[in-house]
């Protein structure tokens, strides 16, 4: 079987946890996140009709109040960055944690993910600096916590980047 | 051709050249035999282009050459080259080829001075040898808790025995049994990922996916780490909640960890690091270029499920086989002891119950336990001896038994004797003995109670018969009472007469009686009784004068007595003057005292 640990980063109440909590298996409560910083869960998907069983760290933390475990980020193979939607500076910290990240850990693969668009009126986000980004190569999708959209689309797309 | 002697001068300067350069050559080559006659000038030519590349091959041939200068060439870049090869994944090769020459250098530093590389080694070996002794002194603590725990039960007990009987310590028996556990989950966890690689669970074991779990482990082992600054290479070995236990040892790419319902030994630990030790042997490489695909790993959960095997396993070993032979044993001598105890018991209760049988007064009629109870029945006369000062004389124990007793009068003669004596209640001058049912009777009594016992005697259970020693023969007690009575008498005179008053004359006559009973009582004993008369006078006047006066007195009362009745045949008067005073003669009284006579009675009889 093979097996992947990914993180979950993103600021503070950009939808994390929500956006993982309907789509994988989960034995640990979110209290484990605020005591120990992180929750694992699981997450299985078919790439290229291989079955790769994703083991999902959603770290705690990095606003300006809480710092962020750096450690649990070691071994991941990749990485989704959750950005908010409705909120622009989510966006700006998602930018400077994937550079973290290559700073910690190294270049590895990760998909943006900009949650909440089923709030897309209430955006302050421009297309423009979506394909800004599109540009130097990232990968970035749209998806909803509350719809469910973009959500198994994210997960493909990282597997299929980090066996590609 | 003038070229060539210089080509072959220098072959070597050319031919890297040649090798690098081969469109140049044909370039050259074409001109040069156009060139033949200015050869002069080719060579200045030639000296102007290639003179700067001749010195630099002159300068490179001087440099491999001369060992100082390549030495000095290696050394700056051996590092940089020793780095290039591992990245280039020939770290196995590296590694083979070094081996023997760091061995060596080993071997050597230690041998030169072992301090340098003790020094080096100080701060890993420190932490190591604690951890190592914290470990074992807390299995041990575990373990002797345990032991206290139980050491005083049944079970307690059985573990003596059992030491006892394998020649083992009781700590070491103890120790095997009080570590009742059972290993329920072994994960085998890539450190750097988190990632489970293998995982193997005891039959029926409630478990979650171990892809979560080894993931939370090892974030908390992370967690730990991070939180309380623990020194390089330290992490979490145990976790503990009640009587669940996780055991973790940490290798340098993998964490073992096992799941442990109860107390398990120090050998789990030593278990563990075996098999994390042959996991790391086995797949050194697949280990460290682990990316999440377990396909390699396939046959590591066999390895793994040797760390489930290691359980104490009570029920199987052959000692309960021991235990219940001991036990048959102990059941057997205590059921033969029992028997004997009882056998004991019965033994002493019969040698009373035959005691008692022999005594007088007694009549066992039957013997035997009721109930665990000894009882003992028969008959028993009142007056035989008290059954209880024979129990006191034997060795049973009174409480074991009892007696039941009816009532009944014993025709034992020493019984029927004492029967008779209480009934019969004899002055102490008599003696009572029964012989044969025959009671005899003998010693001092009155006739009356003599008279009474003759009849009275046959109303006692066992006496058929009465017989009176002779001396209480009833004619004599007649004859001798009669004797008593006439004997007593005195029969007093005025002075100087013999003539009676008739006060004097009334005594006599009283003691006709006493005469005739005399007579007759001599009479049955067929004997001749003889009453003599005996005069006496008082001390004054002539002696010839008194004893006629004594005659004459004797005479007058045999005469008044034959005039009374009494044979004069058995009468006999006799004065005896003065010579048997009755009184000595200090007054007046007892001289008129002596004024008198008195009787004598003889008999041939006793």
């Amino acid at each position: 079987m093979l097996q992947k640990k990914i993180c979950m980063l993103g600021s503070f109440a950009v939808g994390k946890t929500s956006l993982v909590r309907r789509f994988v298996e989960s034995i640990y409560s979110d209290v484990y996140q605020t005591t120990v910083g992180v929750k694992i869960d699981k997450k299985n998907v078919q790439v290229d009709e291989k079955e790769v069983s994703l083991v999902l760290w959603d770290i705690y933390g990095e606003d300006d109040y809480q710092r962020m475990r750096w450690t649990y980020l070691r071994g991941a193979s990749g990485y989704l960055l959750v950005a908010d939607g409705t909120r622009k500076t989510t966006l700006e910290k998602a930018v400077s944690l994937e550079q973290k990240v290559r700073e910690e850990v190294g270049a590895i693969p990760f998909v943006l993910v900009i949650n909440k668009s089923d709030l897309i009126r209430d955006w302050e986000l421009d297309s423009a600096l979506e394909s800004q980004l599109a540009a130097q190569h990232w990968s970035v999708l749209r998806s909803s916590a509350k719809t469910g959209e973009g959500v198994e689309e994210s997960f493909s797309l990282l597997a299929r980047k980090m066996l590609g | 051709m003038g070229s060539a002697p210089r080509h072959s001068r220098d072959p070597l300067e050319f031919r890297p050249k040649m090798a690098e350069t081969p469109p140049t050559r044909p370039a050259v080559e074409p001109d040069e035999p156009s060139l033949e006659p200015d050869a002069q000038a080719y060579l200045e030519l030639r000296q102007l282009i290639l003179a700067p590349e001749q010195e630099a091959l002159e300068r490179l041939h001087q440099r491999v050459d001369d060992p100082a200068s390549r030495t000095e060439d290696v050394g700056s870049v051996v590092a940089e080259a020793i780095q290039l090869r591992r990245k280039q994944g020939g770290d196995e090769a590296l590694s083979v080829a070094l081996a023997p020459t760091i061995e060596t250098a080993l071997r050597e530093s230690v041998r030169k001075d072992p301090a340098t590389l003790a020094d080096a080694l100080f701060p890993v070996m420190g932490p190591a040898i604690r951890r190592s002794i914290l470990e074992t002194l807390r299995s041990f603590l575990e373990s002797f808790n345990q032991i206290l725990d139980q050491s005083l039960s049944i079970k307690g007990l059985k573990w003596r025995l059992e030491a006892l009987r394998t020649g083992r310590s009781f700590t070491e028996v103890a120790l095997l049994h009080s570590l009742v556990f059972r290993v329920e989950q072994v994960f085998l966890i890539h450190k750097k990922t988190g990632l489970p690689i293998g995982h193997a669970a005891a039959s029926a074991v409630a478990m979650q996916d171990p892809s979560l779990v080894s993931g939370m482990l090892s974030a908390i082992q992370d967690f730990v780490r991070d939180s309380f600054h623990t020194p390089q290479g330290q992490g979490i070995n145990r976790m503990n909640v009640g009587d669940l236990d996780v055991w973790i040892e940490e290798g340098p790419y993998a964490l073992l960890a096992c799941v442990i319902r109860g107390i398990a030994p120090r050998d789990l630990r030593d278990r563990m690091a075996e098999v994390l030790e042959n996991v790391h042997r086995e797949y050194s490489a697949q280990l460290d270029q682990f990316d999440g695909d377990t396909a390699p790993f396939v046959k590591v959960s066999g390895e793994l499920s040797r760390c489930l095997e290691l359980r104490y396993k009570e029920q199987t070993k052959p000692k309960s086989f021991a235990f219940v032979y001991t036990t048959a044993a102990l059941l057997f001598l205590l059921v033969a002891g029992w028997l004997g105890w009882r056998a004991v018991q019965y033994a002493r209760w019969d040698r009373l119950v035959n005691t008692l049988r022999e005594q007088p007064g007694f009549v066992i009629t039957s013997f035997g336990r009721q109930g665990g109870h000894f009882v003992v029945r028969g008959m028993r006369d009142p007056l035989s001896a008290d059954p209880a000062q024979f129990v006191t004389a034997s060795d049973v124990n009174p409480a074991d038994g009892e007696f039941r007793w009816g009532g009944y009068y014993a025709l034992d003669d020493g019984i029927v004797q004492q029967r008779a004596k209480s009934i019969l209640s004899p002055p102490s001058t008599a003696t009572l003995t029964v012989k044969s049912g025959v009671l005899l009777v003998s010693g001092a009594a009155s006739a009356n109670w003599v008279k009474e016992i003759q009849s009275r005697a046959l109303l006692v259970p066992g006496i058929r018969s009465v017989e009176l020693s002779p001396e209480l023969n009833p004619g004599r007690l007649a004859f001798n009472q009669a004797k008593l009575q006439i004997e007593s008498a005195v029969v007093r005179f005025p002075v100087a007469s013999s003539a009676l008053s008739p006060a004097e004359r009334l005594v006599l006559r009283n003691l006709t009686g006493n005469i005739q009973s005399l007579l007759q009582a001599a009479d049955s004993l067929h004997q001749s009784a003889t009453l003599e008369v005996l005069g006496h006078t008082d001390s004054t006047g002539a002696e010839a004068v008194n004893l006629d006066l004594s005659q004459r007195r004797a005479d007058r009362v045999a005469w008044e007595l034959g005039q009374l009745g009494v044979p004069e045949r058995v009468l006999r008067a006799r004065g005896l003057g003065t010579t048997s005073p009755l009184r000595t003669e200090d007054n007046e009284e007892n001289r008129q005292f002596n004024r008198s006579a008195t009787f004598r009675v003889s008999a041939p009889v006793p």
